[in-house]
């Protein structure tokens, strides 16, 4: 069996990319997610994982499959007799008792309480970590109503990187004015970690640019970008944001502008055709928009129908392209929106 | 003299002991009225304001206070300490807790102990209905509990002070 050798570093450092920046900053997240698990999971992963328990990206458990977590671009798992190890199948098997037990935990034993998550597939724990759900769809009338009968979790874990942005700043940013700004990467690239970092430098303002922050409206439709728990952010965006969390994008910026004037709307993964309503009535009131989007290259996103329109109007003054090259968050490219020439 | 005091004291100590016993036959009664009160008020946490259960256990308890309040303050202290404790688990301590404060029947610990199977893991109107089913149980039991008072409260009252006159009559 092929044993795992993992890189022991110490916590607050993070490989390549974005994140590789000196002054680069990780929060302490690791009690909160580890907390919404069973005892046995968790000592389990704290006995054999330690200080690498910082660089799990995704716990994924099944019934009656193997526990299998992701470090980056590496699976691993953990055998019973506790020896970390790449051989998947050979990983600790989990029961359906197991499954449950932790679903009861994650959701604090108060399913009903999180029926609208359910609806979408989800639970946000503390420390702004969201679980996914695999299960059994219970329709009401031809809609879904909830899961019932989950046999898979996918815990997935939030990074917050302070500084991730600054090398994106000084594009979004000039001359004290904001530039429309898309983010594009394949998914887990680190979209979400540089739109939360960035949206906390425009709140709050960047010293070594001049520019003093402006309000900020962010739109978190999945809660994964402040991960809102109990009306609170779990990770630092700005002291000049308002969230409207687990709102619809669209509807959502509409709102924000209308009732907290932010200078600066900012959202996750647009991409539908109500978008676009929302994206022009900002750009009528003179708000600018920091928005991301599933995709690999310009290429892709000109064959988009809803992206292809906004890049032909010119509506984005900034492209933002990521790629995991050298680690999360690698910037690949900045595009100027309205030449589309690359600027770096 | 050392003869009308051991009267006294034994007439006394037997007395009280009755009033004891008779007492228990008011706290069970009084408990599981209690007890109603405290799922009615965790039904209102549930139903309209989705209260996570570690809060609406904590919120229904303070509220209720007295004895029967241990039930919901320790399940919800133990639901809140994330130690990996089910809502069912933390509910039965919390059971077990009541028990040695009130002497309940086998029947009434089971009905509360069933209650806590069901309890957090299902969609609210499944938990509403475990709610009203635990509701109506408590009432026969209460409604039982209330009969067993009425015949043997005031019977253990008397038998107290009778022995204590039985038992000095003897000895003197």
């Amino acid at each position: 069996m092929p044993r795992v050798v993992i890189n022991r570093k110490p916590a607050g450092t993070v490989t390549g990319g974005l994140s590789s920046k000196p002054g680069a900053q990780q929060s302490d997240s690791r009690s909160s997610w580890l907390a919404a698990m069973t005892p046995y999971l968790r000592n389990t992963l704290q006995a054999h994982l330690g200080d690498c328990l910082e660089e799990i990206e995704e716990i994924r458990l099944r019934i009656n499959r193997p526990l299998i977590i992701r470090l980056g671009q590496k699976e691993i798992t953990i055998t019973a007799e506790g020896e970390v190890t790449a051989e998947l199948s050979c990983g600790l098997v989990l029961t359906p008792q197991e499954i449950g037990r932790n679903l009861e935990i994650l959701s604090q034993s108060s399913l009903y309480a999180w029926e609208d998550e359910l609806q979408n597939g989800y639970l946000t724990i503390p420390g702004g970590h969201r679980v996914g759900l695999a299960g059994r769809a219970v329709l009401d009338k031809g809609a879904l109503k909830t899961l019932k009968d989950i046999s898979g979790l996918n815990y997935r874990i939030g990074r917050e990187i302070k500084g991730c942005a600054d090398k994106v700043v000084p594009f979004v940013v000039r001359r004290d004015q904001i530039c429309r700004t898309l983010i594009v990467s394949p998914p887990q690239c680190g979209k979400t970690t540089l739109l939360r970092d960035l949206v906390r430098q425009l709140s709050d303002g960047v010293a070594s640019l001049g520019f003093g922050g402006v309000n900020v409206g962010l739109v978190d439709e999945r809660s994964e970008v402040a991960g809102m728990c109990q009306n609170q952010p779990q990770f630092d965006i700005g002291m000049r944001t308002d969230v409207l969390d687990a709102c619809p994008k669209a509807q959502g910026m509409i709102m924000l502008i209308r009732a907290m004037s932010p200078r600066v709307v900012a959202t996750d993964e647009i991409g539908k055709t109500e978008d676009l309503d929302a994206l022009n009535h900002a750009l009528q009131a003179g708000v600018c928009v920091v928005t991301t989007v599933h995709a690999g290259s310009l290429e892709e996103i000109r064959q988009r129908p809803v992206l292809k329109d906004l890049l032909r109007n010119r509506f984005f003054e900034c492209l933002v392209f990521l790629s995991r090259r050298c680690g999360v968050g690698t910037l690949e490219a900045v595009y100027d929106g309205d030449t589309l020439e690359r600027v770096r | 003299m050392f003869k009308v005091f051991g009267a006294i004291l034994v007439i006394g100590g037997c007395g009280y002991a009755g009033l004891k016993m008779g007492w228990i036959y008011r706290l069970r009664t009084d408990t599981l009225r209690l007890m109603q009160n405290g799922l009615n008020l965790l039904e209102t946490e549930i139903s309209y304001g989705a209260t996570p259960l570690p809060l609406a256990l904590r919120r229904a308890g303070e509220k209720l206070g007295g004895e029967t309040s241990i039930v919901f303050l320790h399940s919800s202290s133990l639901l809140q300490q994330n130690v990996g404790f089910t809502a069912s688990e933390a509910w039965s301590a919390g059971v077990q807790r009541l028990k040695q404060e009130v002497p309940l029947t086998k029947e009434e610990t089971s009905i509360l102990l069933l209650f806590g199977n069901g309890l957090g893991s299902s969609a609210r109107n499944e938990q509403l209905k475990n709610i009203a089913l635990a509701k109506e149980q408590l009432n026969l039991a209460r409604e039982q509990a209330a009969e067993e008072r009425a015949r043997h409260e005031k019977m253990w009252q008397y038998l107290g002070f009778c022995l204590g006159a039985v038992i000095v009559l003897v000895f003197i």
